[in-house]
């Protein structure tokens, strides 16, 4: 994968040379906190996440990490940052407006019918962000849907979650806190 | 090549052993879309994104090459009982 790779060859991921089209600009105010010229000097003891970010305790981390030891450093940090900068952030394939997929399109109408203020990213503009994501979130495919800082999940399960009421609720707690 | 629903199903039998399985190619035959339908025991006590990980782990070999998979059941074969089977009837159609 092309995130997976040593020091060198992931400095093309670092900070601020990711350009990350969101729908709004996300606050990078704490993007200042990254290694950004220097090598990384630390590497990732296995699935764990390193936690760059002094963002509120319940930036909760992606729960399942096992699988993401591909990841370079600088783009985690990256990632940590973009899931916290709102509440709601959805990465598609395709913008709010003009979904690339049927999937992403669900999860759009989704957010849309329940009226709360989401982000997006569209993965097809940033093969990086792309592939980066996958290993990320532990998850192979997009849409990905976060809230409050922690991966929902994909379309089916946004979809369950909507027809059960849950993501109703987790948006709710997500809003109110 | 792309990959078969019998590439599928052998993935999941063998990493899930639910006691139900259905797989349908929705690519119209290029094998690159799947819907799967699975219960097993294995997802005992587990919430709905584990069980979707579950999956998508046992597909992982495969995930390259597949465009779409949509995961519409993950039940326990306890959560299978009760209901008189409406997704069947769907996948069947």
């Amino acid at each position: 994968m092309a995130a997976s790779a040593s020091a060198s060859a992931a400095r093309p991921l670092a900070g601020d040379s990711l350009t990350i089209h969101v729908s709004s600009r996300p606050q990078l105010a704490m993007v200042s906190a990254l290694p950004r010229s220097s090598p990384p000097t630390w590497r990732l003891g296995l699935g764990r996440p390193a936690r760059l970010s002094t963002r509120s305790p319940h930036a909760r981390s992606v729960r399942c990490l096992a699988a993401g030891g591909g990841l370079a450093p600088e783009m985690r940090a990256t990632l940590d940052k973009v899931v916290a900068s709102h509440k709601v952030v959805l990465f598609m394939k395709g913008t709010k407006d003009f979904p690339q997929c049927g999937f992403s399109h669900t999860v759009v109408q989704i957010l849309r019918s329940l009226d709360v203020p989401f982000e997006t990213l569209d993965v097809l503009a940033n093969e990086a962000l792309r592939q980066g994501l996958k290993d990320y979130s532990s998850w192979p495919t997009f849409p990905q849907l976060y809230i409050d800082g922690e991966f929902f999940g994909g379309c089916d399960i946004t979809v369950e979650a909507y027809k059960s009421g849950e993501l109703q609720e987790t948006l709710e707690k997500a809003m109110c806190s | 090549m792309g990959v078969t629903k019998e590439d599928v199903e052998t993935a999941i039998t063998s990493s899930l052993s639910p006691s139900h399985l259905v797989v349908t190619d929705t690519s119209g035959g290029c094998g690159a879309s799947y819907e799967i339908e699975v219960v097993s025991e294995k997802f005992e006590g587990k919430r709905l994104l584990e069980r979707h990980r579950m999956v998508n782990t046992a597909l992982a070999p495969h995930m390259a090459e597949i465009h779409a998979v949509s995961i519409k059941k993950v039940l326990t074969p306890a959560q299978a009982q009760p209901q008189p089977e409406p997704a069947a009837d769907k996948a069947q159609a």
